[in-house]
Formats: C-alpha cells, sequence, structure tokens
C-alpha cells in the first residue's frame, strides 16, 4: 500500500477567511498545501512528493443562496453533491452531473476534477455549470470570478480556468451554479452485440438517428463485478451498449421506439428496456468504476481502438462514454493488482492512442474515475502556457505542488509501482 | 514606422496590406463608433504561417495588433487604438465537415451563416446564431464568446467549440483540441471570449448539432412585463426549455408596428415570441402547456403558428426589431446587460426611468430566458450633448445590472465600450487574476492592448 507521505497536519478551516488564513500560515512556512474536499479522492492525481498540509473542506458546507426561479444555487465548495441535489430536489431542480462517489464527493472537489460521468453526452461536466467561484490563490488572497448569472462574458472565463485544475491556482471555497429542472423521465435500452465491427455499426447509426440520448456507454472485454443491473456480457459477445434517454415521458418513448427500431434494422435481437428509477444506479456505477488509462479520441476511432488494446490485453475491461469518444481501460484485475505484464502494455498502448491521434492520462491508484496524471510521453503542447498561468497564481508553488504541468514527475513511471490506497487514508 | 511597412509587405505581399490614410480610416472602428482612431496599417494574411509572421514583425517593432473578422462587435472588441489591424476575412475556406464525429473545421473568417448555408441538407448546424451571423465571422463568434437567441436551449459559442488553432504572442502555433487531454488546463474555456487579448485563433473544430425534427412558434402579449417575466419563469421551471424565448417591450412594439403593421396592439406592455423545438411527439404537448401558463399569467392574447409561413412572419417581427428602431432616430447604441432572469421587470422597469432622466428614448429587446437585455438608446450622432447623455443613460443601466446581481455583458464582450465598468464589477482581485491570466498568454500586452481589462490604477 503506498503512503501518503509527509502530511504534517489536517486542518479544517470553518469558512473562506479562515481557509485564506490557512494559505497564509502555510506561505509563511513554506509548507505545501493540500486542499483535500472531504478526503474522498485522495488517491487522485501525484502522490505529495514534498511536505505539507493536508486542507479539508468539510466544514465549508452551506448553501448561500438559492435563486430557485433563476434556477442558480450559491453553495460553499465543501458540500457534497448529494446534499446539494437533496437541496435541489425540493424545488424539482439537480446538477444533472454523475460526480463519482456524489455522497461523499464536495462541490469544491467536483469542480477541481471538472467531474463527470455517463451522462456528460447530454450534460456535459461540471465545467458547463459553474456561473461564479470565489477561491483562494496561491498568495492568501481570495478572489472571485464570474457572477451569478447564466449568460456572461465579461472579462475572462476564470470559471473554465478553475474547473478541472485540481486546486493547483486556487483553493475554490464558493461556487454558483447553474441548475436544471428534474427530467420526468427516464430509460435505458441495453443491447448485446457480437463483435465489435457491429458496435462501431451502432454507434455511427446511433448519430444519425432523430434521438437525442443522454448517455452511450460500450462495454467491451472482461465485465467489472458489481453492475447493478447487468451480468457479465453474453457468452460470445464482443461488447454492450447501452443508451440511456432522458425528459418528457412521451419524448423518452418516443426516442425508445426509434432506436428500437433502428437497432431492428440492423439484425439486434437481444434489446433490453430499462425502465425509470434503475437507470440513475448504473451512471452511478458507472461513473466510479476505477481505471488504469483514460483515453480520449475522436468517436469515430473508438471503436478500432477498444480492437486494438484488447488484442494485446484481451482480459482488461473497457468502458467507453463512446458518443464523447473517451474509453477507461482498466488492466488490472478485480483485487487492482498491477503485474509486470500489464506495465509492459502501456508503450503499445500509447503507440495505439498516438496512430489514433488521441491523448490518454495513466493512473496512479485506483479511485473513481480519476487519479490520473497527463501522460509524460506526450506533454501537451500548450504547457508553456500552463506552467506560466501557474506561476502568476501560485508563485512559491505551494497549492498542491506537482499537479499542474507534472515536470517533477517527467521520469517517474508511477504507474508500475503505484497501489490502490483505502479512503481517507492520510 | 517605413520599416515595419516594408517588413510586413516583404512578409505579406504588396497586395494584402493597406497603409494609405484614405484607406486606414475603414478601419478606424468597428459597429462601436462613437470612437475612431485608425491604424498604422491593416494586413490580410493568406494562411496561418503569415499570421505568426506578421505576430513575428510586430513583436520585433513593439505594435499592438487587433486581430478582426466583419468588425461587428458593438462594443469596440476589434477598433483599433494604433498598430497593426489584422484582418481574418481571407482565412475564410471550410475545411472539413465530418458527420460522424458531429464536427466541421473551419477557418476563422468564415461567416457564421456561410457555415450554416453550408450544412443545408446535412441534418446538422451550427447552433450559435448572433443577429450578426450574416456578417459575423466564427472566429469572431469565438473571440466574443457570442450568443443569439438560441443559447437558452442549445447554450453560448464554448459550448460548440471542440478545438483550436492559435497564434501566440511569440508568433508560434499551437492546435487545442479537437480531442480533450484528460487532465489539462481548459485553454480552450480561457481564450473563448478572450477578444482577440490571448492569442490569435486561425482555426476552429466546431461542434455540429442535429436539426430538430420540428418547431412550434407562438406569440404571447402581456398587459405588464411582470406577467410576462412569471410567465418565463413558469415555463422553465416546469421543466420545458424552449429553443428561444424573446421578449419586447412596449417601446419597441411601437417601432416595429410604426415600420411595418404586423398588427400588434399599440398598448400591450410586452410581447413574448416563444418557440419549441425537437421530436415532433412533445411539440404540441408543450405549446399547449406554454399557452396555458401564459393565460394563467394573464396573456390578452397568445398567436399559435400553424405554418411554416406564420412561423417565418413571428420570428420576422422580432428579427427586424432592431432595425426598425433606425426609423425612429438617427442612430441608436443596442446595450448588452443580464440580471437574474426574476429582475427583468425590474431592470426594464429602471431602464425607462434611467431613459426619462437623461432624455434618451430607449426601448427593449431581451432575450428573456437568460436574463439578457438589450436596451436600445435612441439618439442623434450629431448632437454631442445628446451622446453624452445617451453614454451616460447606457453606463447608468449597466450599473443597476450589477446591483441587481447580473453583469454589464451577455454577449457583446468589454471592448472600449465597458472597460470603465469592470471595476464596479469586479474587486480588486479578481481584476487582477485576469491580469495575470493575460501576462501567462501576452506577456509583452502585444495582442488588443487597452481592452477588457482596465489599467491597475
Amino acid at each position: 500500500m503506498i503512503q501518503r507521505p509527509n502530511i504534517t497536519e489536517t486542518i479544517a478551516p470553518k469558512d473562506q477567511a479562515a481557509v485564506a488564513d490557512a494559505v497564509c500560515t502555510a506561505l509563511r512556512k513554506n509548507s505545501p498545501i493540500y486542499p483535500i474536499g472531504n478526503g474522498t479522492c485522495l488517491e487522485y492525481g501525484w502522490p505529495p512528493l514534498q511536505a505539507g498540509i493536508a486542507l479539508s473542506l468539510a466544514n465549508l458546507n452551506r448553501v448561500i443562496d438559492h435563486a430557485a426561479d433563476d434556477m442558480t444555487i450559491t453553495v460553499e465548495a465543501g458540500m457534497t453533491i448529494d446534499a446539494l441535489n437533496q437541496r435541489l430536489a425540493a424545488h424539482r431542480q439537480w446538477l444533472p452531473v454523475d460526480v463519482p462517489h456524489s455522497d461523499r464527493a464536495t462541490v469544491g472537489g467536483a469542480i477541481a476534477t471538472d467531474a463527470s460521468g455517463p451522462r456528460r453526452y447530454a450534460y456535459g461536466t461540471m465545467r458547463d455549470y459553474l456561473l461564479g467561484f470565489t477561491a483562494v490563490d496561491g498568495q492568501g488572497r481570495l478572489f472571485s470570478g464570474g457572477g451569478r448569472v447564466v449568460k456572461n462574458v465579461a472579462g475572462y472565463n476564470l470559471c473554465r480556468m478553475m474547473a478541472g485544475s485540481r486546486g493547483t491556482l486556487g483553493i475554490l471555497t464558493q461556487a454558483t451554479l447553474m441548475v436544471r429542472p428534474l427530467p420526468e423521465a427516464a430509460a435505458l435500452l441495453a443491447c448485446e452485440v457480437p463483435t465489435l465491427d457491429e458496435a462501431e455499426k451502432l454507434l455511427a447509426q446511433l448519430v444519425r438517428l432523430p434521438v437525442q440520448p443522454v448517455a452511450v456507454e460500450l462495454s467491451a472485454g472482461r465485465s467489472p463485478e458489481g453492475n447493478p443491473l447487468f451480468g457479465p456480457i453474453l457468452e460470445g459477445h464482443a461488447a454492450r451498449l447501452c443508451v440511456g434517454f432522458e425528459g418528457a415521458a412521451d419524448e423518452v418513448d418516443w426516442m425508445l421506439g426509434q432506436l428500437r427500431e433502428g437497432w431492428k434494422t440492423l439484425g439486434v435481437t437481444s434489446i433490453v428496456l430499462m425502465p425509470n428509477l434503475t437507470t440513475d444506479r448504473l451512471w452511478r456505477w458507472l461513473a466510479a468504476l476505477p481505471a488504469d488509462i483514460l483515453i480520449n479520441v475522436l468517436p469515430s476511432r473508438l471503436v478500432g481502438l477498444i480492437a486494438d488494446v484488447l488484442r494485446i490485453a484481451p482480459d482488461g475491461a473497457m468502458q467507453a462514454r463512446a458518443g464523447n469518444g473517451s474509453v477507461a481501460v482498466k488492466l488490472s484485475g478485480e483485487d487492482n493488482s498491477i503485474e509486470p505484464r500489464h506495465c509492459d502494455a502501456i508503450p503499445l498502448i500509447r503507440g495505439m492512442v498516438a496512430a489514433a491521434e488521441g491523448r490518454m492520462s495513466i493512473g496512479h491508484r485506483s479511485c473513481g474515475n480519476g487519479s490520473h496524471e497527463s501522460d509524460e510521453a506526450q506533454l501537451p503542447p500548450d504547457l508553456r502556457i500552463r506552467r506560466a498561468i501557474k506561476e502568476r497564481f501560485d508563485p512559491h508553488n505551494i497549492l498542491n505542488p506537482g499537479q499542474c504541468c507534472g515536470e517533477q514527475h517527467a521520469s517517474s513511471p508511477a504507474f508500475c509501482v503505484s497501489r490502490p490506497v483505502q479512503q481517507n487514508n492520510i | 514606422m517605413s520599416a515595419l511597412l516594408s517588413e510586413l509587405r516583404a512578409a505579406l505581399g504588396r497586395e494584402n496590406l493597406l497603409s494609405a490614410p484614405s484607406e486606414l480610416s475603414v478601419y478606424d472602428c468597428d459597429a462601436f463608433t462613437i470612437e475612431r482612431s485608425p491604424p498604422t496599417a491593416v494586413v490580410f494574411p493568406q494562411s496561418t504561417e503569415q499570421v505568426a509572421a506578421v505576430v513575428k514583425i510586430c513583436q520585433r517593432f513593439a505594435v499592438p495588433i487587433v486581430a478582426r473578422g466583419a468588425g461587428t462587435s458593438l462594443a469596440g472588441g476589434c477598433a483599433p487604438r494604433g498598430g497593426v489591424v489584422l484582418m481574418l476575412t481571407r482565412l475564410n475556406k471550410i475545411l472539413q465537415v465530418d458527420l460522424r464525429n458531429r464536427m466541421a473545421v473551419v477557418e476563422a473568417g468564415v461567416p457564421n451563416l456561410r457555415l450554416s448555408q453550408a450544412l443545408a441538407g446535412t441534418g446538422y448546424h451550427f447552433a450559435p446564431d448572433p443577429s450578426s451571423q450574416g456578417a459575423s465571422t466564427i472566429g469572431g463568434n469565438v473571440a466574443t464568446n457570442a450568443g443569439g437567441p438560441h443559447t437558452l436551449k442549445y447554450g453560448v459559442t464554448i459550448n460548440h467549440v471542440l478545438g483550436l488553432e492559435v497564434v501566440w504572442a511569440d508568433g508560434s502555433v499551437t492546435q487545442l483540441g479537437p480531442v480533450e487531454d484528460p487532465m489539462g488546463l481548459d485553454l480552450i474555456g480561457l481564450l473563448v471570449g478572450s477578444e482577440g487579448t490571448l492569442g490569435i485563433v486561425t482555426k476552429v473544430w466546431v461542434r455540429l448539432t442535429p436539426n430538430p425534427q420540428d418547431y412550434r412558434a407562438m406569440r404571447a402579449t402581456f398587459n405588464s412585463l411582470d406577467d410576462a417575466s412569471n410567465a418565463v419563469s413558469q415555463i422553465i421551471a416546469a421543466g420545458i426549455v424552449p429553443a428561444a424565448m424573446e421578449l419586447m417591450d412596449q417601446g419597441i412594439l411601437a417601432a416595429v408596428e410604426e415600420a411595418y403593421h404586423f398588427g400588434f396592439p399599440p398598448d400591450a406592455a410586452a410581447v413574448l415570441v416563444i418557440e419549441v423545438d425537437g421530436p415532433a411527439v412533445g411539440l404540441d404537448r408543450q405549446q399547449q402547456q406554454i399557452v396555458a401558463f401564459c393565460q394563467q399569467f394573464g396573456a390578452r392574447e397568445v398567436l399559435q403558428a400553424a405554418t411554416a409561413e406564420q412561423r417565418a412572419m413571428l420570428w420576422k417581427c422580432r428579427k427586424m426589431a432592431v432595425g426598425a428602431t433606425g426609423r425612429l432616430s438617427p442612430s441608436y447604441t443596442i446595450q448588452d446587460g443580464v440580471v437574474p432572469r426574476t429582475k427583468l421587470p425590474h431592470i426594464i422597469r429602471r431602464t425607462a426611468e434611467i431613459g426619462a432622466k437623461h432624455q434618451i428614448r430607449i426601448v427593449n429587446v431581451a432575450h428573456a430566458g437568460d436574463g439578457n437585455v438589450h436596451p436600445i438608446l435612441l439618439f442623434d450622432e450629431r448632437d454631442r450633448a445628446e451622446v453624452t447623455r445617451a453614454l451616460a443613460a447606457g453606463r447608468e443601466i449597466l450599473e443597476e445590472c450589477i446591483a441587481c446581481g447580473g453583469s454589464i455583458t451577455a454577449e457583446h464582450g468589454i471592448g472600449i465600450e465597458k472597460i470603465e465598468l469592470m471595476d464596479r464589477l469586479f474587486g480588486p482581485n479578481d481584476l487582477e487574476a485576469m491580469r495575470n491570466v493575460r501576462a501567462a498568454f501576452d506577456p509583452t500586452n502585444r495582442f488588443n492592448p487597452a481592452k477588457l481589462i482596465p489599467q491597475r490604477t
């Protein structure tokens, strides 16, 4: 088990002024500070290499303002996603993002990691809902971006910058989110697909059908245990396709019918319908499924890439957000043990991704769909600018050092030495 | 200065450079015509490489660069302040339409409408539809994060951009996207809406949106702004997301009626043009719900377009509204403010009071679903005192937007028009954060200087 090294103490400030104070104190001591939200996803990204303070946001969990009629809500960053959605549900509203481990994951953590899940296909990621924020920068200054209105182009879109910046530019203390009305109905259609070639035919057909799914999930290879709705992929089949719909009941029914007809014309026989209330369970489970590698490609290249990876890792589990061209690859088994052959597969997969003009990130430990760092072998072309932004927002490099631009880790093939850790093991 | 011109000429060819005063005066402003200042030169690069060459030359001579598409900015976003105007209009090719990936690749100078026309028959469209779409370019839409009437359902430009090719301030070129780095910072999100201050976008990978199967358009007439606004809130709260909900107030209705005789009741306080689209199966029900909500909130009349012609006519009223104001006064400016949607009646009432105070006639259109108001201020450009009063009234409306928890622009951008209001909307640390972003991208402040963020005081 990997150790969380060098955490000198864990603090849990009571409000955003106290967060700013904590950063100032850390700055005086020249100590790194690691924002950990509610501590649900400590394995995300690189382990802290320098001694430092862990900063929990658990005590910043209040609703500041729910402007229900405007469909916006302002909350403190430590509120959990489920608590937020409970609050919204009283007004038949929700935040339509499948945040992994939403019972414990915080709003701030979800934003910092730009979380999303299966329904990303229709609803996008946290980034698409962040209207405004307050954060503490690397010099202990509170700053804000955006506002509380749904459409706003005054100045730079700092919301977009903060979403996905993993606590390296500022520690989020408050967020204003756009919310949506809860859909009246939900359902999904699933089918077993004999070959991967067939899978691509179904996906190519789907973008031409007059339907707007909320999720397009393709599973291939080994079936992970614990699926709340389905057993393993049917013997003799290469994949399973799940297509989810949400909206008004009449629209959902009509789209289900359209898809069913479409599938029949392509000779699909094993069609399963899962009604309302069951779909959420599947999306939540899929959102939290652990993975070792995340790969993004254009949707048209996805199935080919999955086939390539399965050729060298036949017992790997592939879970694809097929509409988005994104696939989570789990090479390790159910016990998360990583063997030398998994490590040997990495350079080959890297080559396949490069050939498919894709991008990948390699996981260190397993945690939801997170715990990844950009693949060092393909440093992003914008690295110079990313580093310049980091230097401006955190000149002393005390906010989550090593998480921004990967430079300290360039020679560390951490995938092969990492092991999963328990939650809250700090 | 002649050394600069000769280097530009050598890099681009004589035919792609303007430097005579008579030619330069054409580029002394954009659609924000109140302040004018001619550039030193105007260049028309034919390729990304030529854009990069221009940037490198301007860096060497320490000359500002203002990237410009069609020049339709209403906020002075592409008005020069000396230096070189870099025209992107010759980068005007649609490079690829890829329906399997729901994506098109276009050069920055392609006009928005031309992309839509090129997509006719494919079953897809590019969703952002700013009112300027006949002229404004995709690159310009990216620079301002442009919106339009359909943003309520389909989002603004950032929601439709998958990738960018960017020329940075040092003249290097980077492609961001269209495939996302799973762990990257969202630089595309920063560049979209940055008004040409962070980099020059030369190519855009845009998302294509499937055309809706069918539409229902209707027009509801109200006796009070509050009733209209409450109907809008009720429709959205019921889970209906109309493709558009456009509000016109009494002032603009009178102007449209005067110009085109559509048959609006002259005493109506507000008209909503509402459209739903999507699978045909749900549209009649949604239309009935919307009609019921409008009636519940006292609509005196709800017209439903029964045919495509009637639908076109309803949209014509809305789209010709701004132009109709041209009949009312020699000049007008279209303001752009945004408030939480429920504050819409308040801001329109306050706008009328502000107009009365400054003796400026103001009429309103609004994207009601977004709380985005476009007060149109009527004045005579030849009357300097009236221009001053119009500017003061515009400023006061935006200050009221801030006071309501809103913002000073939802679509048009800051440019030069609104730069003085930035420190009313944002605190010193917030503006410093923006300056830090700018410095990270463009350390020598070469791109569109004196725009967007006020100087440190």
